[in-house]
């Protein structure tokens, strides 16, 4: 009985997905590709050079744009629905999902000197042992702080936690509007990242080896304390940040430190929005346990029902390759940030003038930690940002909140 | 009543279009909420029947967005529908300088509301922000607009407020432009007061106008959802999620059924007070002046 | 009737923190626009400051405006055209003839409204990629004409229900068909009503984000997609989003005082008596 209503069910989808399918036939020329963007400052890095990689190989390619906010949905639901991009641009975690939908690229990315990835930058396209996308835009959690403070007070950027807490004690002076450092406390995703790096320091796991929630352990508990010692030092209105609000209190002068995304770090040195450009130094995140700052991969994939395959994995060469990477890092914009997942590029001693943290971006990349690699993985991230929000809005105690996220990755996995 | 033949073929070009174009999405989305479907898991799609439903009043994270989404439209409508309002009345007074005023006042709506709600969170900032800034030198501290729970929900009613007055103000003066000035004129003669005029001669004649503002304002504050995000994102924890931010949170995760039943509980229970209001203040008077 | 010297009096200084609630953040919008980010935090604020056109040109630069001003305002002009034929004929004939279950499927004009968009979308997506309209402005005009719909339907219905029908019936009684009828002495009568339609639905079209996001893709996109695809990964671009939205308000503003005339009172006397 069961099946039977199953396999019709099953049978509608797929009449309406062909069906919806059939629309393709606009966008299946030959030597044309859709390339689906994040649209923003890294559209404007793409846009610059394209001309070159059209000049170069004839393919023509109709880049469509979505907001950071969107751009998953909108490629979850043409990848679906029979879609129409050839290409995409993909953020780590959104492969294991997708790759439903995606060609693989194994036999494909023997024939590339793929010596000249850094290592973990290659792994952020793979998932289940089947390569189905290529690095672009390598990100990774940095510490940025302010080197003509630190050393005034004589003192050298933290290496552990411990050096952290207390660097950042040192900085705090509320009645100067004087914070000791600039993270997030919303329920932004960022604040549950923080915190999972914290307690990743401290050896804690988000998921074990059997596949169930393990981050209500003593690990897990003390990186969630630290955690939360920190925002002793944040700016007051921490609880309501947002990713560019981290930014902006190093920006304005008011955070002596900031653990943020190396991409973050460019504007902080763009001179029309920051206060203290060339003041800053970076280093790697601060270690316990062990050091494991997080890495965020954007990666170019192709679609599996792309018309197109060959132009296709000529683009993801290119975008992923040297000389677009070159002119990336180049890019006279003072947002843009697609860093090069080439060591050869990253190494360049030419980098380090158009990317002051290239040193500190290239060393964390080479120790960086991934999250799960799972599909369900967008699920326990969303559980793990609601209730590290609620935590630190004090809806939740730490306990509570572990234990509540454990138990939504086990709901979402099935355990 | 001549009229009464008429108007039978005007209504149905609007009709057939509104029901074709609208009540398909409707019924795929009916359809959809009846199955267990992720997005990802394109193969393992089960019918659940009423499954998706019958779990919502049993998950806290449902039922405290929508005391939430109760709080803010109830709060927003009620300010913009007595501010839209006032200001109706203000301007359909006879008054030279209130006619090249009209269209600044209408400004808000012509603003993006993405753009409007960053614009506002830049001003609300605590810190670095104008508003604060100004509230300090007064000795008023400066409040947390968005990190604080209670005040988060203000801040977002707020800006909904700044945008939507100026529909309110738009939708019940355009009502009281075709009203008849000697009604009014006749009520002066008589020596109604100000209050008596407006209690007796132009609510009744305007009911339909209020009542229609405040039912697609509370409509759509109901459904609002790029101010909230913007300002908050549904935080500080869920002190701002509406129905809408969970909606939005779950199709943006790909869970298809769980998310259209979401999306038409909360039609059900907008046409339930919809249908609640109509009655209570249609009723009376059945079909406009037909 | 005229109010009071001091009636005027009170309104006009009640005028000046209206006004200025309303204003404010336009300005701050507008001044943003000509600022770099660091002055936008500036503290004191600046009120008063040298303004830079960095912003604008970087805009104007890096995204085809153009091309998405055009299709925004074709989609927005289709919108306006097609809520106000269809609510015009729809409004009138609710207003004028009633069924036995008009309230019923007035209310189901109404409930088409009520659904979270999002809910909508993507059956909107499949069925706009069936027909052939992904991507295409006649896609969203559809979409968003029944967006604006229901309530220009609504708004008519008071409107036309106000005009006095003894004028129609002499006008039918002299020979008119009820489309002139319509035409000649109803919308001149019901005409604020119609400007508020009008307005309605092209700021319904106008603003509109998330279909113009799904639906489209790079031949039809509208202004607010690009506007939100200014709120990047790393933060929102303050200086360029406040100049695309203040390219974005210029249309609105035209096209209200365009229509503004219309909206007044006159209008409604002159009819009936002439």
């Amino acid at each position: 009985m069961r099946k039977a209503r199953r396999g019709v069910t099953v049978v509608l989808i797929l009449a309406i997905a062909l069906a919806a399918g059939g629309g393709r036939a606009a966008w299946a020329q030959s030597k044309s590709l859709t390339f689906s963007m994040l649209a923003g400052y890294k559209e404007d890095v793409l846009r610059a050079s394209l001309p070159d990689f059209e000049k170069k190989t004839g393919i023509k390619v109709v880049v469509d744009a979505a907001p950071f906010a969107d751009l998953y949905k909108k490629q979850l639901l043409s990848l679906s629905t029979g879609g129409r991009y050839d290409v995409l641009f993909m953020d780590e975690p959104w492969v294991p999902p997708l790759s439903e939908f995606l060609l693989p690229l194994n036999e494909r990315v023997k024939a590339l000197d793929v010596a000249d990835f850094v290592p973990t930058t290659l792994q952020a396209g793979a998932f289940q042992g089947t390569q189905y996308a290529l690095p672009v835009d390598p990100n990774v959690q940095i510490l940025a702080y302010r080197k003509d403070l630190f050393e005034q007070k004589g003192l050298k950027p933290p290496a552990t936690w411990d050096d952290l807490l207390a660097a950042a004690r040192a900085f705090h002076d509320p009645a100067k509007e004087k914070y000791g450092i600039a993270i997030t406390a919303s329920s932004d995703i960022q604040t549950a990242l923080y915190m999972l790096l914290a307690q990743w320091s401290q050896g804690a796991e988000l998921i074990d080896g059997s596949g169930r929630g393990a981050l209500n352990s003593a690990a897990g508990k003390k990186g969630g304390e630290i955690f939360l010692e920190l925002l002793k030092f944040a700016p007051p209105n921490a609880r309501g940040y947002t990713f560019a609000d981290v930014n902006k209190a190093i920006q304005l002068g008011q955070a002596a430190m900031a653990i943020q995304w190396a991409s973050g770090a460019r504007p902080m040195e763009d001179k029309t929005k920051s206060a203290v450009a060339g003041k800053l130094g970076y280093a790697r995140v601060p270690k316990a346990v062990r050091q494991t700052p997080m890495r965020g991969v954007w990666t170019i994939a192709i679609a599996k029902n792309s018309a197109n395959q060959d132009a296709a994995w000529q683009f993801a060469t290119w975008i992923s390759g040297r000389d677009f990477g070159q002119a990336a890092i180049k890019y006279p914009s003072a947002t843009s940030a697609i860093h090069s997942p080439r060591v050869s590029v990253l190494k360049d001693p030419g980098t380090r003038a158009f990317l002051p943290y290239a040193d500190a971006l290239f060393d964390s990349l080479q120790i960086a930690k991934e999250r799960p690699r799972l599909r369900e993985y967008a699920d326990i991230q969303e559980n793990l940002r609601v209730t590290a929000g609620k935590l630190t809005a004090g809806e939740l105690t730490l306990d509570a909140a572990l234990k509540e996220i454990d138990a939504g990755t086990n709901r979402i996995l099935g355990k | 009543m001549a009229a009464r033949g008429r108007g039978r073929w005007f209504l149905l070009p609007g009709l057939l279009f509104l029901f074709a174009v609208d009540l398909i999405p409707l019924a795929y989305a009916a359809w959809a909420s009846f199955y267990d479907w992720w997005l990802i898991r394109p193969r393992d799609i089960r019918f659940v029947g009423l499954a998706n439903y019958l779990q919502l009043p049993g998950d806290p994270e449902f039922t405290r967005a929508v005391v939430v989404t109760a709080l803010f439209t109830a709060g927003a409508v009620l300010v913009e529908f007595v501010a839209g309002l006032g200001l109706a009345l203000l301007f359909a007074q006879r008054l030279p300088f209130l006619r090249p005023i009209r269209v600044l006042l209408l400004l808000p709506l012509f603003v993006v509301p993405v753009v409007g709600a960053t614009m506002w969170r830049v001003i609300f900032h605590p810190e670095v922000g104008v508003l604060n800034y100004y509230l300090s030198l007064l000795g008023l501290g400066r409040p947390p607009w968005l990190s604080d729970p209670t005040l988060a929900l203000v801040s977002i009613a707020l800006v909904d407020a700044w945008r939507s007055i100026p529909f309110m103000f738009l939708v019940m003066y355009a009502g009281l432009e075709v009203l008849p000035a000697e009604l009014f004129e006749a009520a002066a003669v008589d020596g109604a007061s100000a209050w008596q005029r407006f209690r007796h001669v132009t609510a009744p004649l305007l009911a339909y106008v209020m009542l229609l503002a405040v039912l697609i304002r509370g409509m759509d504050a109901f459904r609002e959802f790029d101010i909230i995000f913007v300002l908050t994102g549904g935080g500080p924890g869920t002190a701002t999620q509406t129905i809408q931010i969970l909606n939005y949170r779950a199709f943006g995760l790909g869970h298809m059924g769980q998310a259209n039943a979401i999306g038409l509980v909360t039609l059900a229970l907008v046409a339930v007070v919809c249908w609640v209001l109509i009655r209570a203040i249609l009723r009376p008077r059945a079909v406009p002046a037909a | 009737m005229r109010p009071t010297r001091l009636g005027a009096a009170l309104t006009a200084i009640a005028l000046v923190p209206i006004l200025a609630w309303t204003l404010f953040p336009i300005y701050w919008i507008t001044a943003a626009s000509f600022k770099t980010e660091l002055a936008l935090y500036a503290r004191p604020p600046q009120w008063i400051f040298s303004p830079i056109l960095d912003n604008y040109a970087r805009v104007l630069t890096t995204i085809p405006f153009v091309q998405y001003l055009r299709n925004s305002l074709l989609v927005a002009a289709g919108t306006t055209l097609g809520s106000l034929v269809l609510g015009t004929l729809a409004g009138y004939g609710f207003a004028r003839y009633s069924f036995r279950l008009s309230g019923a499927v007035r209310f189901l004009v109404l409930v088409m409204r009520m659904a979270p968009r999002i809910v909508l979308v993507i059956p909107y997506y499949l069925m706009m990629q069936r027909l052939g309209l992904l991507d295409t402005r006649t896609g969203l005009l559809v979409a968003y004409v029944s967006f604006a719909l229901p309530f220009s339907i609504w708004l008519l219905i008071g409107f036309f229900a106000d005009v006095p029908i003894d004028v129609e019936e002499a006008a039918m009684i002299d020979g008119c068909s009820p489309l002139a009828v319509l035409w000649r002495i109803a919308i001149p009568i019901a005409a604020p009503g119609l400007v508020v339609a009008a307005i309605f639905a092209f700021l319904v079209s106008w603003n509109e984000f998330l279909f113009a996001l799904i639906l489209s893709g790079v031949e039809a996109k509208t202004l607010p997609v690009v506007i939100a695809g200014l709120n990047t990964d790393a933060g929102p671009l303050y200086g360029e989003m406040s100049a695309a939205a203040v390219m974005v308000m210029l249309p609105n503003i035209v096209m209200t005082l365009a229509l503004q005339r219309y909206l007044v009172r006159g209008l409604a006397l002159g009819a009936v008596k002439g």
